[in-house]
């Protein structure tokens, strides 16, 4: 397929040039896996954490993989000793920057440069980064927290924000080792255009954006369990982890599976990813209720309960034949339930008055 | 739809990050389907052209190549117009046409008497902005149409999808990746619960409930004779409360004492009935009428299946048990129809449910929970247990033989403005909230971004009335009174007012006409005739509003 003079060597191994593609997805055809910290294939490189550099031959200095687009006759090396050893110094680098235990950092999600770190090592522990980040005023949103201190200026967050939710809440300020993140004006996050996506929280390595509910609940996601769903509002169908703490029979939070893996490839709205809070409201439903004599509601068991529904609907097909029956069903119940429905509809009772609720 | 196939998305969502040209009418996409508004802005930032048709300036018109701004309910006569422009300049697919579809001549017939001239009068957008649309999208191969609830809930709803989809047809924008008839599904399941049979013209799998043939095979799967006198639609059967014909209703997982047109109608017809039953996870308003109430597990409680706008049959996984003495809707229907005296096979789970169904459709019939755990979400049609996921619909010409041509005519909104009710209404979601908000105002994020009630009112019309951003007007339409909070915008035109539905203490289907379309039966949210009467006294109002909100909103 390709012209032969089109061709590129990474590691020793030919592969053809495609216009436009960087020297990272060129390596992943071959199976090559170029570590990254501050690239996500949803966002345009920003060639940030430099942990990506690799030898390009001709070229002096390293090149970031993630940002470096490939020509014919380009020789690359991904691994070696000049290669790894940057690696190594850049991981040091940013931990001295965010927190150095990992148990810490991790404290609401797992945290990227702490796994990229363990995977190739490190240069040592470095004295911490004393770096004075102009903290975000104090911010009363729900959601997201903000925990300047663990930012590593990958701008994983903002090119989020900017590129894929496309609402530009959050920008990168300040210079140097200050460089930190903050909205337009250091307005409160809620007064903002932010949509409380939560997508910001996900890409971000170090957990410096962090999920509050989560925070408070006090369970680091390593201690919770996901069981894959699919979200329950609208017609989209992400699919979605309910982080469950089996011990307290209990909804955490909820995260997206990885980017392109699923149909939302790893974005979530505001309510698939925050709105769960009614999981466990108080307000549910725990007992079946009958209508009284005086005509209140009273709890019932569900014998009693479903001997009054069978016998209700019994004595209207009797009296009134089976077209005065309906049976009204709901876009947020399962296929099975729905399919259940009409069955029970056309088959137990006889009558096609059988229809959901919403009409797209 | 009848035009092509049953109503699915023509196309897979992550189809769109590809397309070209996007024609997003009707959708507020951006609050309605986030994640599909992901992936338009995705397209947009590749490079795509995007046309945008509301009647409000929403979101996504601030990265679109052009804004229709139209009138409400004039969706017919713009899209008739665009094909008057395609057929007028040449640019249709004859090829297509003649090897794939019928009943061409007669939209040519007709679109010929809708010029983007008289169009620029009606739908209030330019001429020039028909033309250009137009063109783009008949030259453009890769051209997607996505539409949702402001093209359907109209009385005129089935033929905006007709007007659609002869652009589709006309352009030969079919059967190819990226190149389609997207209908975005506003509720997780409704393409589920429509596949399911959860309608009283199809079964599950869309067979006709009309076809006798039909009927004797679910007969003799079940066992049980089947009625053939026809079912009621929604609409139809609201009315059919309200005239004494149906007496019993059973409810499962819905409140349609809020999410109903003219809601104080059906509560009137909800007290005529014999005997209710509510299946449900909150307490809604519902159950004031019911007679009996079962409590339900939600989704996160239970096991089954979701299928998504792009026909994807995904997994529901239970994660945490119900709290008290609730059940999964599924078991409880189960033993209904048992105690009803219809024997039921022991289903372990919804997986043995779902292979019964699967059994008696062939669209379903190679899906089972066992591929899907192999494979991830599949899409269908899937015939046979080898065949693969089927990413878009139509591929080498049009489903089911050939895909019919239907000639529309424009027909004003049931209601339109008059000197009474000079403004229009219209309503829909928004980002924060989700239908009648039982799950979304029980969340802090979504209360606290948009706490009350409100009408977006152009300040123009508002000053006109005296009427201060943020003050408590009432909103009067010809079935109600409702009372919330007026907000200035510039997102409506200055003779439309807009609604949110999600708010309990100001019900906006109060003020919506239940006049139906003639074929589905949707009620008309997107129009009605209104005006705006400010509130005199600010203060006690404010107090007393104040008070409602505490009551119906959360904790
Ligand atoms: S939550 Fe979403 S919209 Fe808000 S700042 Fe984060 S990425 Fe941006
Ligand atoms: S907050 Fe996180 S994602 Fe954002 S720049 Fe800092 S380290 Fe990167
Ligand atoms: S991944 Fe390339 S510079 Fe960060």
């Amino acid at each position: 397929m390709s012209d032969p003079k089109s061709l590129l060597v990474i590691d020793g191994n030919e592969v053809d040039v495609r216009p436009g593609e960087t020297i990272l997805h060129a390596a992943r055809r071959i199976g090559i896996d170029i570590p990254t910290l501050c690239h996500d294939d949803r966002l345009d490189p920003a060639a940030a954490c430099r942990l990506c550099l690799v030898e390009v031959e001709g070229a002096r200095l390293m090149q970031p993989a993630c940002a470096t687009r490939t020509s014919s006759n380009m020789v690359v090396r991904t691994a070696g000793g000049r290669v790894e050893r940057n690696r190594r110094f850049i991981l040091s680098l940013h931990l001295a920057d965010t927190i150095q235990e990992r148990a810490v950092c991790e404290d609401n999600g797992p945290s990227r440069l702490h796994e990229m770190a363990e995977l190739h090592g490190t240069a040592g522990v470095w004295p911490a980064i004393e770096s004075e980040r102009a903290a975000r005023p104090d911010d009363d949103n729900p959601y997201v927290a903000f925990r300047p201190d663990r930012c590593i200026a990958c701008s994983l967050c903002t090119r989020y924000c900017d590129q894929v939710e496309a609402v530009s809440a959050i920008t990168m300020a300040a210079r140097g080792a200050r460089t930190t993140v903050s909205t337009a004006d250091r307005l409160a996050l809620t007064d903002t255009t932010c949509e409380l996506c939560g997508g910001c929280i996900d890409v971000c390595p170090t957990g410096a954006m962090s999920e509050r509910p989560a925070l408070v609940y006090g369970k680091p996601e390593a201690e919770l369990e996901k069981v894959r769903s699919t979200c329950n509002f609208c017609g989209v169908g992400c699919q979605v982890d309910l982080n469950v703490d089996r011990a307290a029979n209990h909804v955490v939070k909820v995260t997206s599976p990885p980017p392109g893996t699923t149909v939302n490839d790893g974005n979530l709205c505001v309510k698939g990813r925050f709105a769960n809070d009614f999981i466990h409201h108080e307000d549910r439903l725990t007992t079946p209720l009958i209508r009284a004599e005086d005509g209140s509601l009273q709890p019932a068991s569900w014998e009693e309960a479903l001997a009054r529904t069978v016998e209700g609907l019994a004595r209207v097909k009797s009296e009134h034949g089976a077209d005065a029956l309906a049976f009204i069903s709901s876009s947020r119940c399962t296929v099975e339930e729905n399919y259940l429905i009409q069955k029970m509809a056309r088959a137990a009772y006889g009558t096609h008055n059988v229809h959901q609720c919403a009409a797209t | 739809m009848t035009t092509y196939g049953a109503g699915a998305m023509t196309n897979s969502i992550p189809e769109i990050r590809d397309a070209d040209f996007l024609l997003v009418i009707g959708s507020n996409t951006s609050e309605a389907h986030p994640i599909i508004a992901m992936e338009m802005k995705r397209a947009v930032r590749r490079g795509a052209k995007l046309a945008v048709a509301d009647p409000r300036a929403i979101w996504m018109t601030e990265i679109a190549d052009w804004h229709l701004q139209i009138q409400p309910g004039s969706d017919v006569w713009l899209l008739n117009a665009m094909a008057h422009v395609i057929l007028e300049e040449g640019l249709e697919d004859r090829e297509f046409i003649e090897r794939n579809t019928e009943g061409f001549e007669s939209v040519a017939e007709t679109v010929r008497r809708y010029s983007p001239e008289e169009a620029e009068t009606v739908t209030g957008v330019p001429a020039a902005t028909i033309r250009e649309v137009a063109r783009a999208y008949a030259t453009t191969p890769k051209a997607g149409i996505y539409y949702t609830l402001g093209i359907t809930e109209h009385t005129t709803g089935t033929d905006n999808v007709y007007a659609l989809s002869n652009l589709v047809l006309m352009t030969g924008h079919l059967g190819q990746r990226s190149a389609g008839l997207n209908p975005l599904r506003g509720q997780n399941n409704v393409q589920g619960a429509n596949d399911a049979g959860a309608t009283p013209v199809f079964y599950p799998g869309y067979q006709s409930a009309l076809d006798p043939g039909v009927r004797r095979k679910f007969a003799e799967a079940w066992g049980v004779p089947q009625s053939d006198s026809p079912g009621l639609n929604l609409n139809q059967m609201m009315k059919a409360m309200d005239d004494g014909s149906i007496r019993g209703l059973y409810l499962m997982g819905e409140d349609i004492v809020i999410s109903e047109p003219n809601v104080a109608h059906v509560e009137e017809a909800m007290n005529h009935l014999d005997f209710v039953v509510v299946q449900d996870i909150f307490f809604n308003e519902s159950c004031r009428f019911a007679d009996v109430v079962l409590p339900a597990a939600c989704f996160a409680e239970k096991d089954g299946v979701f299928t998504n706008s792009d026909r994807r049959v995904q997994r529901v996984r239970k994660a945490v048990d119900a709290p008290g003495e609730a059940r999964a809707d599924w078991e409880i229907l189960v033993e209904v129809m048992r105690r009803a005296g219809l024997e039921q096979p022991d289903y372990p789970s919804p997986a043995e449910v779902y292979d019964e169904m699967a059994a008696l459709a062939p669209k379903f019939s190679g899906i089972s929970y066992q591929r899907i755990e192999a494979e991830g979400g599949l899409q269908w049609p899937v015939p046979t247990a080898d065949s693969p996921s089927t990413e878009y619909l139509h591929k080498g010409g049009v489903l089911r033989g050939k895909g019919l041509f239907q000639a529309v005519e424009y027909r004003a909104p049931a209601e339109c403005a008059d000197p009474e009710y000079p403004l229009v209404l219209s309503t829909g979601r928004t980002l924060y909230h989700y239908n009648a908000g039982t799950q979304t105002r029980r969340s802090a994020g979504p209360q606290l971004k948009q706490p009350e009630a409100f009408v977006e009112v152009h300040p123009r019309t508002a000053r006109r009335l005296g009427l201060d951003d943020g003050a408590l007007v009432d909103v009067v339409t010809r079935r109600g009174r409702v009372r919330c909070r007026a907000m200035y915008s510039r997102q409506v035109a200055k003779r439309v007012l807009w609604m949110p539905f999600h708010f309990p203490e100001a019900r906006t289907n109060y003020l919506t006409n239940d006049a139906g379309d003639a074929v589905t039966g949707t009620g008309e949210y997107k129009v009605c005739a209104a005006r705006l009467e400010p509130v005199a006294e600010q203060g006690p109002a404010e107090q007393r509003f104040r008070g409602a909100f505490a009551a119906a909103g959360a904790d």
